[in-house]
């Protein structure tokens, strides 16, 4: 069977607020759904194949699709689940690439959310090291020192940035900076959480440090939402629409040895800012799709960065420029809406974060600003590729996709 | 029929309780708690590609398993760091602050291929940098746990 | 499809109650022993795909700590968060992509673990009926099954039927954890009653265990000794567990006909050689005969009793005892695909079918499964 092109057609996204009280969550994600079929000007009865996910921590629900996925119209269809953690959504725009250039599913409609406020996100998210936590415990570790290493209410992103701040000369200066840039960006888009148009550098140092180097206004916050994406063939792309975006490749890497390894066993990647995941999974992206400089060929980027700090780090490890220059490109001003290479005009994470949906939402973001869909914050120049990048796991796994305005061949 | 726009929120649980987790690396781990015991600091090295692992682990990201028991050194270097509790960062006096925060340190230790964590003492927070040597500050009396590898001091 | 995917090799651990072992280490065990079968090393995969669940592992991104025993490390791996049989499909989708040329699929669980019922339990709608702690796994399957016993007229004896049947087959697979050797209708309808008309030794024992499937492309599989060819697969979703008829497994027909479709199965009774199906419930296996069109509707029943399905019979199912010789969450359909691969390589041993070269494998997510993916497998 022959590989497929692969081309975004709708993208919806449902209202992205902290909590939802209103709906549960068929509900919530139906709005992202239904909003994505009148995108594309389909129907569920059109869809061959549904991939689905969300961290499942959150809701305290095992498997919500089997309840849920029939309010999406996935009744009678095939239907995937991918959990991948906080990369899920990227995880599962991936799972909908593959379906579609397989060449066996060729109308996949891919389905990402977080509804956070039904559950308790703390508790979810310890989950992640509770096993190795109760292990350490029972070997010696004070309890005390635990929850201080634990990041308090940043959590372990604080040793990356400590780290990346070093090894690139980034300032907590360059870290309001970007926090203003994404919350400036956030208010032109209609589905973002906190939008703060306005808010100044200065406005972000202010607020309240929470653990060294990040301060509250460098955080993300706790989302509600839901993201629907429809990808379909090359070909039946454009008999639906003059400007198709097209999934050039994805790639993901697991570089996985946590913080602290298992039962405290110490992790292999001693230094959490080198991300080198991250690069191999650029490279082999750019490789597949035959992008041989990306930057000078990628125009537009959406890495995912809930910290502040990861918005630069992550430019550099997308391999966008050398190591360390992601700082000084931030104060050129090419990383904003009418530079050279903007980055999150979506307002990025650190503006919406609906933990199951981020991922997918950084490539819906370069889909909607490679079609001009993008209203308000439609970046300037013309986008003809984009990167979109989610990362997560415990603290080094990795998914990137390249999208363009032509397909691969 | 009417319909009233109003939800009701239920309450449910997720009951923890009902997993028991299964390690064999706290054997492992038991092993170089004993020999600390002696200020011996034994890491585990993989047969198929020489990374030592402090502490053990029962298996590589190389499908080999860890065989062979290495003595590390009790000197290193930070690879990061962060602070916990406010004090005065950078000048700014922050609400709550207390004077000396708690220095946690991610270190790697010579001989070893891995990053543990621990507190650091002795030293101002302004002067802490990755890329410092440190040394463990072993404890007066040695009890074969992780706290006897909880604290460093700058070396 | 034809030669585009095809397995070349696999491994499963032995199926224990309570395994000495982490998960870790079982899933480093299938991994070495599945690349050693295949004859290749960590740094040829190009892709891993790992079947786990949060709520049985007790950890959320459950697969994070599996990167590195799966061969994973700094791979291109994800998770499927369904049973392993689903793995292999996304991993196949991977393949035919043509970006990727071979892939490690592992699934895995420990019941000794996460401790029984609760996870199933989660599954459920959290408004209404999670509520009021009357539904679970088997609560659930008992009124399936007594849904399906009034729809088609079977009898429980015949559901002792099916079990008396597996867990013989299971006394000649040594992986097995429950076996019987000479097993009896009066036995198994003795066994302790669980929830009316399930009997304990008609209901799955949960366990523990991985096992492992090593994917190639056609290009890739033209250098294996044996591959066995995906000829055809398909997959469906039904409706959640109250609003549908309980008495069929409507998901199952349809992945089935999905399945045949591609595989050019148009007589699966005749075509099939044999069949391996995840029955974690003795009345599925009945119910699921039905839905691949094994035999007509309603006709379950009367399948059994014909002798058919048996191991010396004209269609063998679940020569290797099935499910309810051991139900690993996350692993049973994967085993039901190496299974099938098994008896086509003739590698099967002591419960080998002769002459199988077209086989079926079936896997199932969700309360009475709900979810349902069939493959259809060929040799050379």
């Amino acid at each position: 069977m022959a590989k497929k092109e692969v081309a975004v057609v709708g993208v919806g996204l449902s209202k992205h607020v902290s909590k939802r009280r209103d709906v549960n969550i068929a509900e919530m994600v139906w709005e992202a759904v239904s909003a994505c079929y009148e995108d594309a000007g389909l129907k569920p009865k059109d869809t061959d194949a549904f991939i689905t996910g969300n961290m499942p921590a959150f809701e305290g629900v095992n498997l919500p699709e089997e309840w849920g996925a029939g309010h999406w119209g996935a009744y009678a269809k095939p239907l995937l689940r991918i959990t991948t953690g906080g990369t899920t959504g990227g995880s599962v725009a991936h799972g909908g690439y593959y379906a579609v250039a397989s060449g066996l599913y060729d109308i996949v409609m891919c389905i990402a959310f977080e509804k956070q406020s039904d559950g308790n996100s703390t508790m979810g998210l310890n989950t992640v090291a509770l096993a190795d936590a109760a292990a350490q415990f029972q070997l010696g570790v004070d309890p005390g020192f635990m929850a201080a290493f634990g990041g308090g209410a940043v959590g372990v992103a604080v040793y990356q940035a400590s780290s990346y701040m070093k090894s690139s000369g980034c300032t907590t200066q360059h870290l309001d900076k970007v926090a203003a840039l994404c919350r400036n960006n956030a208010a032109l888009n209609p589905y973002s959480h906190l939008k703060q148009p306005g808010l100044t550098p200065e406005e972000v140092a202010k607020t309240t440090l929470l653990q060294y180097p990040i301060r509250f206004g460098h955080v993300c916050p706790a989302t509600d939402g839901a993201c629907a994406m429809l990808f379909t063939t090359g070909e039946k792309a454009r008999k639906m629409m003059d400007k198709p975006a097209y999934v050039l490749s994805v790639s993901s890497c697991s570089d996985e040895a946590a913080m602290v390894g298992i039962a405290g066993s110490g992790t292999t990647n001693t230094d959490p800012c080198v991300q080198e995941g991250c690069k191999i999974a650029a490279a082999r992206a750019y490789e597949l799709a035959g992008i041989k400089e990306p930057r000078r060929e990628i125009d537009l980027a959406e890495p995912y960065a809930p910290f502040a700090h990861q918005m630069l780090m992550f430019y550099e490890r997308l391999l966008l420029c050398d190591e360390g220059d992601a700082p000084s490109i931030l104060d050129s001003g090419s990383m904003g809406l009418d530079g050279e290479l903007p980055v999150c005009p979506s307002g990025g994470v650190i503006s919406t974060n609906a933990i199951g949906a981020s991922a997918m939402e950084r490539v819906a973001e370069a889909a909607m600003q490679i079609m001009g869909k993008c209203g308000e914050r439609q970046v300037k120049k013309e986008v003809r590729k984009a990167v979109a990048h989610g990362w997560g796991g415990a603290v080094n796994f990795n998914v990137v996709a390249v999208l363009s305005d032509t397909p691969r061949r | 029929m009417e319909y009233k726009n109003e939800t009701v929120s239920i309450d449910g649980g997720w009951p923890l309780s009902t997993w028991q987790w299964k390690m064999e690396s706290i054997a492992l781990i038991q092993k170089s708690l004993e020999a600390l015991k002696k200020k011996k600091l034994l890491g585990l090295k993989c047969p198929g590609c020489g990374l030592v692992y402090f502490l053990p682990k029962p298996y590589c990201r190389c499908l080999s398993i860890p065989d062979e028991w290495v003595e590390i050194k009790d000197t290193g270097t930070i690879t990061t760091f962060t602070f916990s509790g406010a004090w005065a960062y950078e000048g700014i006096e922050e609400e709550g602050a207390t004077g000396t925060p708690l220095i946690i340190v991610g270190i790697v230790l010579d001989g070893s291929d891995t990053m543990t964590v621990c507190t650091l003492e002795d030293v101002e927070p302004e002067k802490v940098s990755v890329g410092m040597r440190i040394k463990l500050k072993w404890p007066e009396e040695l009890l074969g746990r992780l706290d006897d590898i909880a604290h460093c001091v700058p070396a | 499809m034809d030669k585009e995917v095809a397995i070349i090799a696999y491994a499963q651990t032995p199926y224990e109650a309570d395994v000495e072992s982490s998960r870790e280490m079982q899933v480093l065990q299938v991994t070495r022993a599945a690349l050693a079968a295949a004859g290749l090393k960590r740094e040829e995969l190009d892709t891993v795909i790992t079947a786990n669940n949060d709520y049985l592992d007790g950890r959320t991104i459950s697969n994070m700590r599996l990167v590195e025993p799966s061969g994973a490390w700094q791979k291109n791996e994800s998770k499927v968060e369904m049973d392993g049989a689903y793995a292999a499909l996304y991993a196949l989708t991977r393949i035919l992509s043509g970006d990727h040329d071979i892939a490690m699929v592992i699934g895995e669980s420990q019941a000794s673990v996460y401790g029984g019922y609760v996870p199933g339990i989660m599954m459920l709608d959290p408004t209404f009926d999670r509520q009021r702690w009357l539904l679970n796994e088997v609560s659930a399957a008992a009124l399936q099954a007594r849904a399906y016993m009034n729809a088609c007229g079977v009898s429980e004896e015949q559901l002792a039927g099916v079990a008396v049947k597996n867990l013989d087959n299971a006394a000649k697979n040594p992986l097995a954890l429950r076996a019987m050797a000479g097993a009896d209708v009066r036995k198994v309808l003795s066994s302790r009653l669980l929830y009316s008309p399930i009997r304990e030794l008609m209901a799955s024992p949960l366990c523990d265990g991985a096992c492992a499937v090593v994917l190639a492309s056609g290009k890739a599989a033209a250098r294996a000794e044996k591959p066995v060819w995906i000829k055809g697969v398909g997959f469906s979703h039904d409706s959640y567990l109250t609003e549908r008829s309980l008495a069929e497994m409507g998901s199952l027909r349809d992945a089935a006909r999905r399945c045949y479709g591609m595989a050019g199965i148009e007589d699966p009774a005749s075509q099939l050689d044999l069949a391996e199906v995840h029955e974690c419930f003795a009345h599925e296996e009945l119910m699921a005969y039905e839905a691949l069109g094994l035999c007509a509707a309603g006709g379950g029943g009367d399948l059994l009793d014909s002798g058919a399905t048996r191991i010396d019979g004209s269609l063998p199912v679940n020569a290797s005892g099935g499910v309810l010789a051991a139900n690993v969450a996350c692993a049973a359909g994967l085993a039901r695909i190496i299974e099938a691969a098994m008896q086509i390589r003739g590698e099967a041993g002591e419960h080998q079918v002769p002459g199988v070269k077209t086989a079926l494998a079936h896997g199932q997510t969700g309360l009475c499964a709900q979810e349902n993916i069939v493959y259809v497998l060929g040799g050379e």
